[in-house]
């Protein structure tokens, strides 16, 4: 039980970033693939009508974590506390890049907007990327499971360690690569014309440079930073899969840009951080929040669930609201299915 | 609780009022209005008239722009429950956490799945979706507002949960956490009370067309609708509902009552008082003006109920700030009459055929629409003041809730950050409104964003 809400809930949170992820990889590329006012607002469009619609699969992630591994919620959020709010007011301001962008046609006001756009998505790949590296690096619990962390110490990864640390920002440089790697195949599908053209060769050039990242970063977490972790890792077939989602994923990249199949790129990129992030999920199983002060202080998911009839209840109402949103998708994927091109009348729209 | 100003719980506190009230001046338009989007666009299919499809595609820009402030600053709300009630999240997070992830789950899924389509999609969907999707959003967001008010009941009026090994609290009963009373009654007085904020905002702009000389069709249109849908409404939100609700009060949380009226002394025929300042030190209401017997047949149904008085309970039970709990729910009240008569007066201005030429009336609804906005702030602040010192009433303090390890510092830091941040955000959505406003529903050319997606991709 407690592992199937484990499984839920990261499931929750990889579609999150795996859909939030292309936005915040567009963001990061708009000055870069998109020149003209035209252009900029034609990558605006491309996310424009789904941005919220990604967005609450956070707050459906947030919530579900609150209802079933509450005490979690409660270490890990008060422990975060700066960095979460970096990551709140980086929402707010992408979220208003976007809206409010297209409302005035003016060379100021646009510029304004697309620099807001560009900086928030920015500084939310890195901190997502953060983020990710404190969970597998692990925080400074105490033995009452809590904790409270400065944003850096001595930049160490072992004892009281900081948000930010030479495994972290790697990790956050690994994740802003390769975000923005992803955000570039999704504007190779939806966009036409010169925005096309600039994201399909940064699309190769930011996978290519996603692999000696992605090399440094395995042996920095398996071999330094978390050597325990393998040994769990190689048991757990979910691990397994997840590394034959990313193998599977990367022959459908790779032939996908090559032959121009760009929904194949598209689908092998969302695959690839399916498999990466359930690998590393697997892995850290069944610890989910790890203590560098002492290993038996770390939180496990037993410890921090909810009590069984409490997750029996929620296993009642999730797979129902799961079956809605499935049928939203298949309706948000047909009405949005096609490109964005370079129109005066998106204007007023976006 | 120690309003001492270095408390850590104060300022979270502080910072949790500060962006929820900021947060729910969106929501409580995009639910009232959403509805006046559904009968519109159900018009527009029946009668064929294309000024009911003009009015939709005006107001769904002013509920887009809505829509988008309410989920930036609705995400950080959820988030402060880890944040800053680190304690009151591992003690209840087994039963509050279910609701605010179902309202993720059903609600936010559905309402942002097809907000696009409805602000953007008309061409695209055609009329009968496009009326769907109208409907969905609807329903969205007032599933939305049922499952933070069930949340929000359970710590007014704890059902359904049980204590658990280890002290925290465990769902006991499903299904009457969700159809808890208290729930019910504060849903419909809730949702009432959005649906006279977005019938003041649509009146208020037919008023202003209307004075301008502008858009008269479109102007008749929201004057029409507004004032009948904010009559309705606002009796609405009084009887039944605002009635039972104080009554829910009365039998479930006597203290706050009492404070509520700011009622020291218990007594039969107790009175409702019109004017009074509450004067907690000497335990008196000073130059009191009361309505004999009036608060006794409102709560219990006799002239001659026993009406508890604060004094009848220890202090450390008393809520934890009574002037401003008194002067909320004495202010809503007010707001609340004058909502009545004056659109009572609407509608008989209406039903003589004057409303369209009466000056002085059309001032009164253009300048009234903040007034709504106010007494939903006030109607908060009654509820959430009143259920001090407790987070779950009589089961949970505040005082233990808040993060023990998030310091004062760093509790102002983020709350000077909201504050700053919000104060832009509000100048940026005044000014964008007033744009659309200005610009009015003529200038809208129906959106062709169908050509863009039609081209097969390549």
């Amino acid at each position: 039980m407690i592992a199937t809400w484990y499984a839920i809930v990261s499931f929750m949170l990889i579609v999150y970033v795996v859909l939030d992820g292309r936005n915040f990889g567009a963001g990061m590329l708009h000055w870069l693939v998109a020149r003209t006012p035209e252009e900029r607002r034609q990558v605006i469009a491309a996310i424009g009508p789904l941005w919220s619609w990604h967005e609450v699969w956070l707050v459906g992630f947030g919530g579900t974590l609150v209802a079933v591994f509450p005490r979690l919620m409660a270490s890990a959020f008060a422990g975060y506390y700066l960095a979460l709010f970096l990551i709140l007011w980086s929402l707010i301001l992408r979220g208003v890049s976007i809206e409010v962008g297209g409302h005035i046609n003016d060379h100021l006001w646009q510029g304004f907007w697309d620099f807001v756009f560009v900086f928030s998505n920015f500084l939310l790949a890195i901190l997502f990327g953060v983020a990710a590296g404190n969970l597998a690096r692990g925080v400074p619990l105490d033995a009452d499971g809590n904790f409270s962390m400065a944003f850096f110490t001595d930049f160490g990864v072992r004892g009281y360690v900081g948000l930010l640390d030479w495994y972290t920002v790697s990790i956050a440089i690994f994740a802003g690569v390769i975000l923005a790697a992803h955000g570039a195949t999704y504007l190779t599908l939806k966009t036409e014309g010169p925005v096309h053209d600039r994201s399909a060769t940064w699309a190769k050039y930011l996978w290519a440079a996603s692999v000696p990242l992605f090399v440094a970063i395995s042996v920095a977490s398996w071999v330094v930073v978390r050597r325990d972790l393998i040994v769990h890792a190689v048991h757990n077939p979910f691990c397994w899969l997840g590394v034959l989602i990313v193998a599977v994923s990367i022959i459908a990249l790779v032939s996908g840009i090559s032959a121009h199949g760009e929904t194949r790129a598209f689908v092998g990129s969302n695959a690839l951080l399916v498999g990466l992030l359930l690998a590393g999920a697997a892995a850290i199983y069944p610890v989910m929040l790890y203590s560098t002060l002492a290993p038996e202080n770390s939180l496990t998911a037993s410890a921090v669930a909810a009590s069984r009839d409490t997750l029996v209840v929620a296993s009642i109402w999730w797979p129902v609201g799961f079956a809605l949103a499935v049928v939203y998708f298949i309706f948000i994927s047909r009405r949005y299915v096609g490109k964005v091109s370079v129109r005066r009348d998106t204007q007023g729209f976006y | 609780m120690d309003p001492d100003l270095s408390n850590p719980a104060f300022w979270s506190r502080l910072q949790f009022g500060f962006t929820l009230t900021y947060h729910y001046l969106f929501p409580q338009l995009t639910m009232g209005l959403a509805w006046f989007l559904v009968y519109w666009k159900w018009r527009a299919l029946r009668t064929g008239d294309e000024e009911y499809n003009k009015a939709v595609r005006f107001w769904a820009k002013i509920f887009g722009l809505n829509f988008a402030v309410g989920v930036v600053t609705g995400i950080p709300m959820e988030f402060q429950f880890g944040t800053n009630w680190a304690g009151f999240s591992r003690f209840a997070g087994g039963v509050i956490g279910q609701t605010l992830a179902m309202e993720g789950m059903f609600a936010f899924f559905l309402e942002s799945a097809f907000v696009g389509a409805l602000i953007w999609g008309e061409s695209r969907l055609g009329p009968r979706y496009h009326f769907l999707a109208a409907l969905a959003v609807a329903l969205g967001s007032w599933i939305s507002g049922f499952f933070i008010l069930v949340t929000n009941a359970f710590m007014q009026h704890p059902v359904g949960y049980r204590v658990e090994t280890g002290g925290l609290l465990g769902i006991a009963n499903f299904i009457a956490y969700l159809l808890n009373p208290w729930a019910l009654v504060q849903f419909a007085h809730n949702q009432m009370a959005a649906l006279v904020t977005g019938a003041f905002v649509v009146t208020a702009v037919g008023a202003f067309y209307r004075l301008r000389g502008l858009h008269l069709t479109q102007a008749r249109l929201y004057l029409r609708a507004g004032t009948l849908v904010a009559l309705i409404a606002s009796v609405l939100v009084a009887f039944p509902t605002g009635d039972q609700q104080a009554k829910m009060v009365g039998n479930h949380q006597p203290v706050t009552l009492a404070a509520m009226e700011g009622r020291f002394a218990g007594g039969t025929m107790a009175g409702v008082a019109v004017i009074g300042q509450p004067n907690v030190v000497a335990r008196r209401l000073d130059n009191p003006i009361e309505l004999p017997g009036a608060l006794s047949f409102l709560a219990y149904g006799y002239f001659g109920s026993y009406v508890h008085g604060l004094d009848d309970y220890p202090s450390n039970i008393w809520p934890d700030n009574i002037e401003l709990l008194y002067y909320s729910f004495h202010l809503m009240i007010t707001l609340g009459a004058i909502f009545m008569v004056l659109m009572a007066y609407a509608g008989f201005q209406n039903w003589r055929g004057r409303l369209e030429s009466s000056t002085w009336l059309l001032w009164v609804l253009m300048l009234a629409f903040p007034f709504p906005y106010i007494a939903n702030t006030l109607g908060w602040m009654t509820a959430e003041l009143g259920r001090q010192p407790w987070l779950v009433y009589g089961v949970f303090q505040t005082r233990d809730g808040y993060s023990k390890v998030v310091s004062s510092g760093n509790t102002i830091f983020t709350l000077i950050g909201f504050i700053g941040l919000y104060f832009v955000l509000g100048l940026l959505f005044v000014f964008l409104e007033g744009r659309e406003i200005g610009r009015g529903p003529d200038e809208r050319v129906v959106p062709s964003r169908r050509e863009e997606h039609e081209r097969p991709a390549a």
